[in-house]
């Protein structure tokens, strides 16, 4: 528990966040808002300062987490160090996350070239990013008094994603209709290295996985290719990180996903960080691939911003986390309620998100207004 | 059906399958007994219309869309050298750029691609482009169009930038803004300045067609 200074007990952001993956009731609802660029902006620092000096990162995690009360910190999360110790260059800009510059594989022939076989605790920029795991631990812990009451979020890279930023984008995208073998080839190349990773950040002290997929979408490939080259993969790799770690994860399907949404919950993550979808059709689908015993998620994460969408089955006219970033608090406070009665009714557990990163500029105010939603509707 | 007729159906159909090499083919044997413009009109731009819809109605896909587009721009490859002897009258002309700070690409090459399919003149400047760059482009190419892509929270305001830099150097009235992205919509295309928003390249080709329209029909 957790001894606030109003003389009130809580669980601790650790106890609730894993509750709530495990599927059981916290004290309430819990926050996670993929919390790249408050903290950062809290302290008035670009990501590349941050990248270069991994401890002011881990400074404005740890201040970050302390003064908006949300319930995890991450790592550097949503780089490329498995992709860049493979043979990608990646551009730093100055106030994002890396973006590829130069593709590792051109040709088939590159993929014999490309040494596989890699250590994350030497190669590239992977020690960096343990680095941070491990101080995060450090500081987190002695914040604690010997107990660590903030959980950890790391994250790995689903395959289709990895071989993407190793091909780039548009080959990744033709070589999926054109040549699906190779596509697969390539994917169970690009398991190891990234599974491996997740191994070490769990080593390093991680505490829950979060696995992205941001090129699977209805808005990037269609359902038969998600069905039968990418989400095979996905499955893959998350039973893997089950199989290998043990931590609860998280699965983040970016974009809208809706007429793939039952494919989605089969891929066995515990909990799914929604993007801009309807959250009632998501729980719908959601809940019935877990009856149907197909599925086993235990929590919905994120989709704040789109609670009441103008949805087709395939479009849908919303941009990305746009209620957080530049809606009243009133209105993030309305949202969050209502996410909260459409998940929590369905018997998941809900943990209030953005439906993709908080982005930068949010107002801090607007952060504020989720937790204390969560505290003010989500209490059990 | 004339032989004629089956010829341009067939390069239609070959692009909306995706299939290059006999859009190449197929244009190669119409040129013979069509002029360029001929073949432009009624089949790659309908075919490239027809790619358009179909993502639009979730039947085609980036793949699909990336695929199709290949084909289009290999037959229209062909179709150049006597399109530029026949002096056909543009669609309009159209710079296209990513924003500086945003490497991702995909999206503005898909509507590079559709635009010139049909029948506009499309300088793509790439992605990561500076604000400069886009200025200097708007002063030699002297477009009705400046488009300007972003994918991501983090560098679509630097389409506001831009805008606003052409408001500096008294530029902004000379020429209409579009924008798209992922992560884009209206309110936010307005937010920007931009004089319309387009949610995927199907409807950036309708909205560049209708820019270029108000854009002629304005006074001086």
């Amino acid at each position: 528990m957790y001894y606030l200074y109003n003389q009130v007990t809580e669980m601790t952001p650790m106890e609730r966040m894993k509750a709530a993956l495990a599927g059981e009731r916290p004290d309430r609802v819990p926050v996670h808002i993929y919390p790249r660029w408050a903290p950062l902006e809290y302290l008035g620092l670009k990501f590349l300062q941050a990248w270069e000096m991994p401890d002011l990162y881990v400074k404005a995690q740890i201040l970050g987490q302390e003064r908006f009360q949300y319930d995890c910190v991450i790592d550097y999360d949503m780089m490329g160090p498995v992709e860049e110790a493979l043979g990608t260059v990646l551009k730093y800009p100055e106030n994002d996350v890396p973006m590829v510059k130069e593709p590792a594989i051109k040709t088939k022939e590159d993929t014999k070239k490309i040494r596989w076989q890699i250590d994350p605790r030497k190669d590239g920029n992977m020690p960096k990013v343990l680095y941070v795991i491990r101080r995060l631990k450090e500081e987190l812990l002695k914040r604690g008094g010997g107990k660590q009451h903030v959980p950890i979020m790391t994250w790995g890279s689903c395959p289709s994603r990895t071989v993407g930023c190793l091909l780039g984008f548009q080959k990744w995208f033709t070589i999926v209709v054109r040549d699906p073998e190779w596509a697969r080839e390539l994917m169970e190349l690009a398991f190891h290295p990234w599974l491996e990773m997740v191994k070490a950040e769990v080593d390093a002290g991680a505490d829950m996985v979060w696995v992205n997929d941001p090129v699977s979408s209805a808005d990037c490939i269609s359902r038969d290719s998600y069905e039968k080259l990418t989400q095979p993969m996905e499955r893959k790799f998350i039973e893997a990180i089950r199989r290998e770690t043990g931590v609860p994860i998280v699965f983040h399907p970016c974009g809208n996903w809706h007429d793939r949404l039952d494919l989605v919950a089969q891929n066995q993550a515990d909990c799914y960080f929604l993007g801009p979808m309807d959250i009632r059709l998501c729980v719908e689908k959601i809940v019935a691939q877990n009856q149907a015993g197909l599925a086993r998620a235990v929590a919905i994460n994120g989709n704040l911003g789109a609670t009441s969408p103008s949805v087709s089955e395939k479009k849908i006219p919303l941009p990305y986390a746009t209620t957080l970033a530049a809606g009243t608090a009133d209105a993030i406070e309305a949202e969050c309620r209502e996410l909260i009665q459409a998940v929590e009714g369905s018997g998941l557990r809900s943990i209030l998100g953005p439906n993709c990163w908080a982005p930068p500029g949010t107002p801090f105010v607007n952060i504020d207004a989720v937790v204390f939603a969560a505290r003010k509707h989500g209490r059990f | 059906m004339s032989i004629d007729d089956s010829l341009l159906e067939g390069i239609r159909r070959s692009i909306v399958d995706m299939e290059d090499r006999q859009a190449v083919e197929l244009t190669r044997k119409a040129l013979e007994i069509h002029p360029a413009e001929k073949i432009l009109n009624h089949a790659l731009i309908p075919a490239m219309e027809a790619v358009g819809n179909e993502y639009e109605q979730g039947k085609k896909f980036i793949p699909e869309m990336l695929l199709a587009a290949e084909a289009m721009t290999a037959a229209l490859e062909l179709l150049k050298p006597a399109l530029a002897r026949s002096d056909v009258k543009k669609a309009g002309k159209v710079v296209m750029g990513t924003v500086e700070g945003d490497v991702h690409d995909i999206g503005q090459k898909m509507v590079c691609i559709m635009l010139e399919g049909a029948g506009f003149e499309v300088h793509s400047l790439g992605a990561d482009v500076p604000i400069d760059d886009f200025i200097q482009a708007v002063k030699t190419r002297n477009p009705d169009i400046l488009g300007l892509s972003a994918l991501l929270t983090t560098t679509a305001p630097r389409m506001k930038d831009v805008i606003e830099a052409l408001d500096r150097q008294g530029l902004r009235d000379r020429i209409k803004v579009m924008v798209g992205g992922a992560i884009l919509n209206q309110r936010l295309a307005d937010e920007y300045g931009a004089d319309g928003y387009a949610p995927d390249a199907a409807a950036a080709t309708r909205l560049a067609r209708s820019l270029v329209e108000s854009r002629r029909s304005q006074p001086g």
